[in-house]
């Protein structure tokens, strides 16, 4: 059934220890013998990579009108990834009483604060409006528990914008990526999970046609081909030393995306938490929520290293609900005065709160009680840490289809706007109805067994050759630090274009060298992190490339360089485009048709958002 | 003895706070740059010793990630969040069970794979037994009346119970802590965590009745002892016995009575006669049955354990109507 064709016989078979069929989970999966391994192969209608808010809702939306899926998840479905750490819930339209004032709030918010106007208006407010009316509906009646009192009032936060919490402030991504766990083993979707998607399989006209993948767990291989593949994997990753990434995060959409000539968008602009715990290592996305607190009119404040109050959302910017880029301005004007580090040497907490008050909605005390700190009197210090990247793989955002055919985008990583878990829902609603609107035009593919057998060699090779090399876990400390002190919170074209120099060293002279322990394959995280950082190399490199080309600053994206916000000539998407023989970039104007920025150009730190 | 009274949810710590053994001891035993000594089980078995600087706020997870980063790349062990949501990180720490990435080091430490799931390698266990567990107890919503629509009336008083084992991460620390769960299949007992999963909707007022009770029906819930270790273990503080194991059993009483035959049982016999009499309580139990085991109720006899004389002739004592009275209490 499938092309087992002869390959080129020169090459010699790389060896397969164990090469035998790993646990099937779809009926329809085939273990081939290819002449030089043995894999599974199956196919379906759509493959979904990623086990997220949106690659959930993707999947759960196809299953409704019919279309086969298979959700492909590098870790496991609703537990790893950025969507577990939904804090809030926003509340949009008039929902739960809003005020027309309030909805009209919530959208400034989204598209001023969330996206410094980098964004499909239009879009918005579709997204908007399905928040709504089908969002909130459909979670409630699947059994997501929103907080009530104990006489049945939904608890919200109150101000201009309100949020609602699933069961406890804090740790809503929790329960709510749970439900949807359930929901595709209810639906009885098949998934493969830690399993890594190392390469978007093409047809011989280029369009995607499926997945190439590592299960980690047995170390075998797995092909999945499809008419369409959904690329879900999320916003975030850990490219730089500080990142609120989970650890498999690495960049994989962007790096694969790009390899099949896929168009990016705004990929400079970073998001960054300025309120995340500076100890222990591991804790770097642990936040002390700077947002309004459920069913208090207080927030958390942040003191500079003198017990300076610079930061207290409710009183600062009531309008800032996710106020991550108004802090990081605040932060920066202590940073240049010299009361405290991007690093550290500032302190974050609830102080002036009692602690009956912050805990009855909300997780905040718990991280604090765990160091063994006196809470709420005991403040604690915090560090940045790379958070939400706004831009991503470039859209249409009627479709969710990117540049190349057959390879679709839902989530965090879309170019189209920053990520949010019911934004990301959104998306995969969107993603569902433009896939399944367009299947009829998308055909199954033969296997692509050059491209196969291609990716087999390069992932074999990663895992045997033993040379007297750098380890695994060294180059990616050096990447990340890099990534830090060069293209962190303050940027320029001298930093940038030494951080692109050392990138460019990684890539010729550390990643050829690199040397693993084990030559095992199973649970083997080392040659995972041999693929990763293969892909986060390529990811920095895109990063730098674009943060050069934007010429401005805006919001979270600062140039010390070029310190104006500028929206004459940057009120634009920048895309980067792959070409023949490299890249080039082009600028596409936003449509502002509902909330307009009022001036031309300002230095970004005298804008609040 | 301890004579301050003890805040709720409090009770689990005492046992540390006799032993100095608290979080914040821990917290402050180190200062940067001290060396702990970490024993890690490996894949073959063996115990692997390395010696990691200590870091500020040190957590297990860092100590692991160091041994990776520096010592051993090949070290297997799962994590994702580092921040106590995805429950992946959990390990045996000193004999007891903790996430990796909540819980404080100690100057030595010997760190293993969970219990009662089969090793993948190194610390990374299998979670397949445990999902499809859950699975099987299918652990959703079926709503006996149409929804009525956003947002439907529910409060948090009903939601108490179901709101607790929200908190659960899955992590599978009780999992691995329970006793019963170490037996194998001489019981069919789904388990801590499993059970926590399911409370999340058994307990939640909005779920059908019969739903629960198919649910409930493959539990083997009986079969815990209330031991506990489920709740000394959990990272998420959840009350596993008494707010989420307990109410499911009085929902299984109640539901799928025939599950609780040996706890009605044992209720009756003391209503009745004020204490445990274990020949009564077999013979409720087992019934007819019971005859057909008369070598074993021999040996019973010959140890003293039962005393027919007794169960026959002295039905009154003493305690009888203060048990009928509690008993009554506790019903209402």
């Amino acid at each position: 059934m499938y092309g087992v064709a002869c390959v080129g016989k020169g090459a010699a078979p790389p060896r397969l220890m164990h090469a035998r069929p790993g646990n099937a989970i779809s009926s329809r999966a085939q273990t081939v013998s290819l002449k030089w391994a043995a894999m599974q192969v199956e196919s379906t209608d759509v493959v979904i990579v990623g086990g997220g808010a949106a690659g959930c809702y993707a999947a759960l939306e196809l299953h409704r009108r019919g279309v086969k899926t298979t959700i492909v998840c590098k870790g496991l479905i609703g537990k790893s990834g950025a969507s577990i750490f939904a804090g809030n819930l926003v509340l949009s339209g008039r929902a739960l009483g809003n005020s027309e004032e309030q909805a009209r709030n919530t959208a400034e918010f989204l598209i001023k604060y969330h996206n410094q106007f980098l964004i499909d208006q239009n879009w918005a407010r579709g997204c908007a409006q399905w928040i709504e009316k089908v969002y909130y509906p459909e979670l409630e009646e699947a059994g997501l528990y929103l907080r009530r009192d104990n006489h049945g009032n939904v608890v919200t936060s109150p101000g201009k914008v309100r949020g609602v919490a699933a069961n406890l402030q804090g740790n809503s991504g929790v329960p709510f990526m749970d439900l949807r766990r359930k929901q595709v083993l209810r639906a009885g979707i098949p998934r493969l999970e830690e399993t890594v998607v190392t390469a978007l399989l093409r047809r011989p006209d280029e369009s995607v046609c499926g997945v190439f993948a590592l299960n980690l767990v047995t170390g075998e291989y797995r092909v999945v081909l499809a008419r369409a593949v959904i690329l879900a994997t999320g916003y975030s990753d850990r490219l730089h030393a500080r990142s609120t990434g989970t650890r498999e995060m690495s960049g994989d959409g962007i790096a694969m995306a790009w390899r099949v000539g896929a168009t990016l968008a705004n990929l400079e602009m970073q998001w960054w938490h300025t309120n995340d715990i500076a100890d222990p290592p591991s804790w770097q996305r642990m936040q002390v929520y700077p947002n309004p607190m459920l069913g208090s009119e207080k927030s958390a404040r942040m003191v500079n290293a003198e017990g300076e109050e610079f930061f207290n959302q409710q009183q600062d910017d009531p309008l800032a609900y996710g106020p991550y880029t108004v802090q990081l301005k605040a932060l920066a004007r202590q940073v240049h005065a010299g009361k405290a580090r991007y690093d550290g040497g500032y302190y974050a907490g609830f102080d002036y709160c009692d602690a009956r008050e912050v805990e009855a909605y909300t997780t905040y005390g718990k991280a604090f009680r765990q160091l063994g700190l006196d809470f709420p009197k005991a403040m604690v210090e915090c560090a940045v840490t790379a958070h939400y990247r706004q831009g991503g793989i470039d859209v249409d955002t009627r479709t969710m289809r990117s540049s190349v055919p057959g390879l679709y985008v839902a989530g965090g990583l879309g170019g189209h706007s920053n990520g949010l878990i019911g934004l990301a829902s959104y998306d995969g609603k969107v993603v569902a109805e433009g896939v399944a609107g367009e299947l009829a035009q998308l055909d199954t593919s033969a296997l692509p067994d050059a491209e196969v057998r291609q990716e087999t060699l390069r992932l074999e090779a990663l895992r045997t050759t033993r040379r007297d090399g750098v380890a695994v876990a060294q180059v990616k400390d050096k990447l990340r630090a890099i990534m830090w002190e060069k293209v962190g919170v303050e940027k320029s074209e001298a930093s940038l274009n030494s951080a692109l120099e050392d990138i460019v060293r990684i890539r010729l002279d550390l990643l050829p060298r690199m040397r693993l322990a084990s030559t095992g394959r199973v649970m083997n995280y080392e040659w995972l992190d041999a693929i990763d950082v293969t892909n986060m190399v390529d990811a920095c490199e895109l990063i730098v490339l674009s943060s050069l080309e934007r010429k401005e600053s805006r919001g979270p994206f600062i140039r010390s360089d070029f310190p104006l916000q500028d929206n004459v000539d940057w009120l634009a998407a920048n895309l980067m485009i792959r070409t023949g023989n490299g890249h080039r970039f082009a600028k596409r104007p936003y449509q502002t048709p509902f909330f307009q920025p009022n001036f031309d150009r300002k230095p970004n730190l005298a804008v609040s958002w | 003895m301890v004579s301050e009274r003890v805040p709720a949810g409090e009770a689990r710590h005492l046992g540390q706070r006799e032993r100095f053994d608290t979080l914040a001891a821990r917290n402050a035993l180190f200062a940067v740059g001290d060396v702990i000594t970490v024993r890690v089980r490996r894949a073959d078995g063996a115990l692997a010793a390395f010696r990691v600087p200590y870091r500020k706020r040190m957590r297990v997870l860092d100590a692991l990630i160091s041994i990776a980063e520096n010592e051993a790349p090949d070290l297997a062990f799962r994590w994702f969040c580092g921040s106590k949501m995805c429950g992946t990180c959990a390990v045996r720490m000193n004999g007891r069970e903790v996430l990796a990435c909540w819980e404080a080091v100690e100057p030595e430490m010997t760190i293993e794979p969970l219990r009662n799931l089969p090793v993948v390698r190194d610390l990374v266990v299998d979670r397949a037994p445990f999902d499809r567990k859950v699975e099987a107890l299918e652990p959703w919503l079926e709503r006996p009346a149409p929804y009525p629509g956003f947002p439907e009336p529910l409060t948090h008083t009903t939601m108490k119970g179901a709101s607790k084992a929200l908190d659960c991460i899955g992590c599978m620390c009780c999992y691995s802590a329970c006793p019963v769960i170490g037996l194998g299949d001489l019981t069919d007992f789904a388990g801590p965590a499993p059970l926590v999963q399911l409370g999340q909707t058994a307990l939640d007022p909005r779920n059908d009745p019969g739903k629960v009770a198919r649910s409930l029906a493959r539990t083997g819930i009986f079969n815990c002892v209330s031991c506990y270790k489920c709740e000394e273990v959990c990272p998420a503080a959840i009350p596993i016995v008494t707010q989420v194991i307990e109410p499911l059993k009085a929902k299984a009483a109640l539901l799928v009575p025939g599950m609780a035959k040996h706890a009605q049982a044992l209720r009756a016999v003391v209503a009745e006669r004020g204490i445990v009499d274990p020949t009564a309580l077999v013979l409720r139990v087992r019934g007819l049955k019971a005859m057909r085991e008369w070598l074993r109720a021999l040996r019973l006899l010959v140890r003293g354990k039962i005393d027919p004389i007794k169960t026959l002739f002295r039905r009154n004592t003493p305690a009888r109507a203060a048990a009928a009275r509690l008993l009554r209490k506790d019903r209402s």
